[in-house]
């Protein structure tokens, strides 16, 4: 046993111990590291390939799995919500034309600040993540950074966490470390969406901090409320699906169904900029500069 | 010639091993039990590391390492560690101690596996997030069950590379 020790493999296997000990304190305090862009590099346009592939064939076989009779109820549930919507774009279109007519009356201009988008597919899923997170084809290289918001065409559906040169990692809603402020546009109350291993399981969210006396009901719309400049205003998040007493304090707490399916999201879109960006980090160094002096 | 062969060998273990990553991060290719997915580069490296010498085991571990560590997100270096120890005392021990057939590949794969899923579990998971006896049970234990149905098939896969692309005997 004593030779074990000294020979020269064994000493390979030390120097091995120390330089990636010394890679480990190094990405966890520079976060993303040459190395990890360099995997990126390397595992994505295959991985962009083999999971449009896939994406492809359970398409397809999804398909070919309804029934006659299925695909016809399908399309009358289509039809009859295609009826419903039409109805409701009548409504649209008349308001949207009062309001124009309203704006003109009074001279109000119209700010539209717009978000800056960046499409981006899902390609990775690692098995170890238990909180549902995935890889995207887009990196450093596209404009993508640290703590961009992911959104698609239903919602949003998490944040950067990690950007490389051609890859990126997204946290999903699902996950502990996402805190997001959000509210019910509804009953103007503020919360912020939470979540933890148990209702990440069931694929929902928790709406946490409301107030004992809340007013948000079941059914209702929760958005981004846009404080702390970490996400953009009015993102669609989900439904409130109950509200509970939390187990801790007084207050309540919403749980939330999201609109989108954050397990199984494909297709996705990385908000590169936005109105109000970073006002939050702004106001906190001013006040971490003034908090400290006297203002006489 | 020998050295020839032995390129060979490891470029194959490299392209699996990178194969081996693309299928297990794809979403939606391996279906999901009890919401989990498998990592096939556990069993990967580690029945790779009972037909390689102790160094090229490491090296191995390390590379399947660093793919897990990318895949996770997390502190590259992590896995690569734990693996690159593991990867050497099982080719070790596996050429000192005992025979290698699927038997001492399934119980190599049973302690070592479940080595690098409590280490997950306790350096990646309790000490940051909440409810970790849920999380052990609900994501951990069928994680490391659904993964350990890999073993003999990867240790199959490895034999026939490892015999298949040895340098032939005069």
């Amino acid at each position: 046993m004593k030779d074990f020790f000294k020979t020269s493999s064994f000493r390979v296997l030390l120097i091995a111990v120390v330089v990636l000990l010394g890679l480990i304190i190094y990405t966890a305090t520079a976060g993303g590291s040459f190395l990890a862009s360099l995997l990126g590099f390397v595992s994505s346009p295959m991985q962009s390939i083999a999971t449009d592939v896939t994406g492809n064939v359970t398409e397809f076989l999804d398909l070919d799995g309804y029934s006659k009779d299925e695909l016809k109820e399908l399309v009358s549930v289509l039809q009859e919500e295609k009826a419903q919507l039409e109805d409701q774009l009548v409504d649209y279109e008349t308001l949207k034309q009062e309001n124009d007519q309203l704006k003109t009356q009074l001279g109000l201009e119209e700010e539209e600040p717009e978000n800056q988008l960046r499409a981006a597919s899902v390609i990775g899923r690692d098995p170890n993540d238990v909180f549902y997170g995935f890889s995207i084809d887009q990196g450093t290289l596209s404009g993508v950074t640290q703590g961009a918001p992911v959104i698609t065409d239903k919602g949003l559906v998490g944040v950067v966490t990690q950007a490389y040169a051609t890859t990126s990692k997204v946290a999903c809603l699902l996950s502990e470390d996402v805190k997001v402020a959000a509210w019910s546009p509804k009953r103007q109350e503020s919360g912020v969406i939470t979540s933890d291993i148990a209702t990440a399981g069931t694929g929902l969210l928790r709406l946490s901090y409301l107030s004992g006396s809340t007013q948000v009901q079941e059914g209702d719309i929760i958005t981004t409320s846009g404080e702390g400049g970490s996400y953009p205003q009015g993102l669609k998040i989900g439904t409130v699906q109950s509200v509970e007493k939390s187990e801790n304090d007084i207050s309540q707490y919403a749980v939330i169904r999201p609109f989108e399916d954050l397990t199984t999201v494909k297709e996705v879109f990385v908000i590169t900029d936005f109105p109000g960006k970073g006002e939050g980090e702004a106001q906190l160094d001013q006040d971490a500069q003034t908090g400290g002096e006297d203002p006489e | 010639m020998r050295d020839f062969h032995r390129i060979i060998r490891y470029l194959a273990y490299t392209l699996e091993l990178l194969v081996l990553f693309m299928l297990q991060e794809i979403p939606g290719l391996l279906p999901q039990i009890f919401g989990v997915r498998p990592v096939l580069l556990l069993p990967a490296v580690l029945t790779i590391a009972l037909f390689e010498e102790d160094l090229p085991a490491m090296a191995f571990g390390i590379v399947g390492g660093l793919f897990c560590d990318f895949g996770l997100s997390g502190v590259l270096g992590f896995h690569a560690l734990f693996l690159a120890v593991l990867c050497y005392l099982v080719s070790h021990i596996s050429r000192t101690f005992f025979q290698i057939n699927l038997l001492t590949a399934l119980v190599t794969g049973f302690w070592t596996i479940a080595l690098v899923v409590l280490a997950q579990w306790f350096f990646l998971y309790y000490f940051s997030y909440s409810y970790p006896g849920y999380a052990f049970t609900h994501h951990y234990l069928p994680k490391y069950c659904y993964t350990m149905l890999f073993v003999p098939l990867l240790y199959l896969l490895n034999r026939a590379l490892s015999q298949a692309l040895q340098p032939p005997e005069r």
